[in-house]
C-alpha cells in the first residue's frame, strides 16, 4: 500500500513536470501540421537520451520539425548535411596550428550542438557516419588527443530517403542499432495537406517559434522517469517480444523462423523499456503497462529485425514480422 | 507294226524333253539358301536408330527362323539396342520361299560398328532342321560422336523403358490414396464443425459465473486480493473473447477498449473500469483489500449477467 501511493505521489510529480512539454507542443503545432505521432516519439527519445533515424521521402517537413523542435525546447541546433565527399573533421571539428604560438588548437565542429539534424546519413561514407555514431555512443569527441565531452541534451535525428539508394553507402546493422527508434514518416491526411498548402503558401516570413523550456526541465523530467515503476509482469514481457523476435517457434510462430534471418538485439530490450517508461510519463504515469511497450515496439523493433529472404521473397517487411509477434505474445 | 513302233518314237520325242524339262525344274525347286543383310543409313550420330533387314532366300518346303541376332547377351555385347523387330514371309516364285526379318536398332559407340553375328536355320514343314548357316554380317554402320556443331536437339541416349509396373495398378493406387484422403479431410471436417458446435453451446458467461464464484471462494479462503484481481482480469478477458470474438488475451487494455467502443456494446465503461482496477493491481503495485476485491467481484458478475441478457434480447 505504501508503494502505492509513493506511485500516486509520483504521478502527481510527472504532471506537473510534463508542463513544459505540453507548452514545447503547443509552439510545435503552430508550425506543424499533422505529424503528431513523429513529435511524439521525438519527446519520448529526448527524455531517456535516445537518438532517432526518420526515414521519410524528401518534403515531409522532417528538417522543419526538428528545427521547431530544438527552438522551442531552447536547444542549440545544427543541421548537417551529409555528402559523399565529406570527412569526419568536417563534422567533428580539426586542430589548426595557430603560426603565432607555434601550436594546434582544437576547431570543434558541427557536432558541438544538443539537436544534430544528419540529414541523409547514408550518402557519406562509413567513416564519416561511425565518427557521429561514436558521439551519439560516447557522448564525446575526440579531436587530436583532446577528449571533449558533449553538452547535454545530445540528440541526433538522422534522417534517410527509402526510395534512392543510388550513390549511398547503406548504415551497417550494428550503426543502425544505436539508435533508440527508427519513424516511418508518412504522407500528411488529406485535409492536414489542404492546411500545410494553406499556411505555406505566402510568402510573409515563418512564425517565431518561443523558447518554452528550461535545461533543468529537461533534467527534472529524466529524473522522474528513473522512478517509474515497472512491474516484473511487464519486464517479462518486454524480453518476451524480443526473445520471440530471435526465436519465434518458442511463442508459437514457427512461420517466422525462416522468416527472421536475425531478431533483435539485447539493446533492444533496454530502449524498448526507456521508451516505454517515457511513453508513460507522457500518459502522466509513474507505471508502465503493456500499452505503453505496446505503442513504441513498432519504432523500436522494426530497424532491429532483418527479414529473411523469404520474407523479402513475399515482400513481408519487418513490421508485419512485429505486428503477428504483438498479436502471439500473451500480454501479462 | 511298222506304223505302231513310228508312233512310239513319236511319242517318246514329244514326252522325253517334257519329262527332262520336269526333273530340271524338280532339281531347280531345291534352292540353295541365300541370305542378304542390308543397313540403312550407314552412318548415324550416337543414339541414332538404324534398320538392319535380313532377307533369307529358300525353298518353298522350308521355313527360316533367325538364332542369335535379338539375344539380349548378343545384342548387349555389341554397341545396339535393339528397339523392335518384324517378320515377313513370302513366295516370290513357285518353288521358292522368302523371308525378311527386319530389326530397329539404336546405336551407341563411336566409330565402325559391325552387326552382330547370327545364325538361320531352316526347317522343313515337319518342323526338323535342315540346315544351319551361321553368319557374319559383312555390313556395318559408321557412328558419329555428338559434337557441339551437330547437337541440334536433344536425342535419348537409351531408348524409354518400360515401366515395371503396369499403369492399371499405379491408376488405382492413385485412385485409392486419393480416396482415401478425401474420406480422412471428411472426417476432420465433420470433427471440426461438432467440436465447433459444441463450443458454441458452452455459454462463455455461464463458464465466467462459475469462475467467479469459486474465486470467491478461494478469496473467503485466504487468496491474496492482487492475485485475486490478477485472476479477475483473466476471466473477464476470456469471457470477452468467447462472447464477442476479440482476441482480448493477447490485448491491451487500450486495446479492447477500442474493438468493445467498434462493437457498440453497451455498458463496456463497467467492463473497463474493471479491466483497469485489475491494471492498476498488476502493474502499478496497487494493493487493494478483501473487501474491495469483494466488491470487484460482485460487479464483475455484475456486468456479465447484464452482457448476456442484452446479447439475449438483441
Amino acid at each position: 500500500m505504501q508503494h502505492a501511493v509513493e506511485l500516486e505521489e509520483l504521478g502527481v510529480q510527472i504532471k506537473e513536470a510534463s508542463r513544459f512539454l505540453e507548452k514545447a507542443g503547443e509552439q510545435l503545432s503552430q508550425r506543424i501540421i499533422g505529424q503528431h505521432e513523429v513529435i511524439r516519439r521525438i519527446f519520448i527519445a529526448m527524455l531517456v537520451n535516445g537518438h532517432i533515424l526518420l526515414e521519410g521521402v524528401p518534403g515531409l517537413a522532417k528538417t522543419l520539425i526538428i528545427r521547431t523542435f530544438a527552438a522551442a525546447m531552447n536547444l542549440k541546433f545544427q543541421r548537417i548535411q551529409f555528402t559523399p565527399d565529406m570527412l569526419p573533421a568536417d563534422l567533428i571539428g580539426t586542430m589548426i596550428y595557430n603560426p603565432k604560438d607555434m601550436e594546434f588548437y582544437p576547431r570543434k565542429g558541427p557536432v558541438f550542438a544538443n539537436v544534430i539534424l544528419a540529414d541523409e546519413i547514408n550518402r557519406s561514407p562509413a567513416k564519416v557516419q561511425s565518427a557521429l555514431l561514436e558521439a551519439m555512443q560516447e557522448h564525446q569527441v575526440t579531436i587530436g588527443s583532446q577528449t571533449f565531452p558533449l553538452q547535454e541534451p545530445f540528440m541526433v535525428l538522422a534522417t534517410q530517403n527509402p526510395i534512392e539508394h543510388e550513390g549511398t553507402y547503406i548504415l551497417p546493422e550494428a550503426q543502425v542499432d544505436r539508435f533508440m527508434m527508427k519513424i516511418l514518416v508518412d504522407y500528411p491526411s488529406y485535409d492536414e495537406e489542404l492546411e500545410i498548402m494553406l499556411q505555406s503558401a505566402t510568402t510573409a516570413s515563418e512564425l517565431p517559434v518561443l523558447p518554452v523550456v528550461q535545461p533543468h526541465d529537461i533534467s527534472r523530467a529524466r529524473a522522474l522517469i528513473d522512478r517509474i515503476y515497472v512491474d516484473p509482469r511487464v519486464q517479462r514481457y518486454i524480453v518476451d517480444l524480443v526473445v520471440a523476435t530471435r526465436k519465434p517457434a518458442q511463442y508459437g510462430m514457427a512461420n517466422l523462423e525462416t522468416m527472421i534471418e536475425y531478431g533483435a538485439s539485447p539493446r533492444a530490450s533496454i530502449f524498448l523499456l526507456l521508451a516505454a517508461k517515457a511513453h508513460a510519463f507522457l500518459q502522466h504515469r509513474a507505471y508502465i503497462t503493456p500499452e505503453d511497450v505496446k505503442a513504441i515496439a513498432y519504432d523500436t523493433l522494426r530497424h532491429r529485425i532483418r527479414p529473411g529472404y523469404e520474407a523479402e521473397a513475399d515482400n513481408i517487411k519487418p513490421d508485419d514480422i512485429i505486428r503477428q509477434i504483438l498479436q502471439h505474445v500473451q500480454v501479462p | 507294226m511298222t506304223g505302231f513302233p513310228r508312233q512310239l518314237l513319236f511319242l517318246l520325242l514329244v514326252l522325253l524333253p517334257i519329262s527332262f524339262s520336269s526333273a530340271c525344274c524338280g532339281a531347280e525347286r531345291r534352292v540353295r539358301p541365300e541370305i542378304t543383310v542390308r543397313v540403312t543409313p550407314d552412318s548415324v550420330l550416337v543414339g541414332d536408330r538404324i534398320r538392319c533387314t535380313i532377307t533369307v532366300h529358300h525353298s518353298e518346303r522350308e521355313i527360316a527362323v533367325l538364332e542369335g541376332f535379338d539375344r539380349s547377351d548378343t545384342v548387349a555385347e555389341q554397341p545396339f539396342e535393339l528397339i523392335s523387330r518384324k517378320h515377313s514371309s513370302s513366295l516370290p516364285l513357285s518353288g521358292a520361299g522368302k523371308d525378311a526379318f527386319e530389326f530397329e536398332l539404336a546405336v551407341f559407340g563411336t566409330g565402325r560398328q559391325s552387326l552382330p553375328s547370327f545364325t538361320v536355320v531352316l526347317r522343313d514343314t515337319a518342323g526338323k532342321v535342315t540346315k544351319k548357316i551361321p553368319c557374319q554380317p559383312s555390313a556395318s554402320v559408321f557412328v558419329r560422336a555428338l559434337t557441339d556443331s551437330t547437337m541440334h536437339d536433344l536425342r535419348p541416349v537409351k531408348p524409354p523403358l518400360k515401366p515395371s509396373i503396369p499403369s492399371l495398378l499405379i491408376i488405382s493406387v492413385i485412385v485409392w490414396v486419393f480416396g482415401v484422403a478425401g474420406v480422412v479431410l471428411l472426417l476432420l471436417f465433420l470433427l471440426k464443425r461438432t467440436v465447433r458446435n459444441s463450443a458454441e453451446r458452452v455459454d462463455s458467461g455461464q463458464v465466467a459465473q462459475r469462475k467467479l464464484r469459486k474465486l470467491g471462494s478461494s478469496l473467503s479462503a485466504g487468496m491474496p486480493p492482487h492475485e485475486c484481481y490478477e485472476e479477475l482480469s483473466n476471466i473477464m478477458r476470456s469471457f470477452l473473447e468467447n462472447h464477442y470474438r476479440i482476441s482480448a488475451l493477447e490485448a491491451v487494455t487500450q486495446e479492447i477498449e477500442r474493438d468493445l467502443k467498434k462493437l457498440g456494446v453497451a455498458g463496456f465503461e463497467s467492463i473497463m473500469n474493471l479491466l483497469k482496477q485489475a491494471d492498476l493491481v498488476k502493474f502499478a503495485d496497487s494493493r487493494p483489500d478483501v473487501e474491495e476485491s469483494r466488491q470487484s467481484l460482485h460487479k464483475a458478475s455484475e456486468v456479465i449477467r447484464t452482457t448476456r441478457a442484452q446479447k439475449d434480447e438483441g
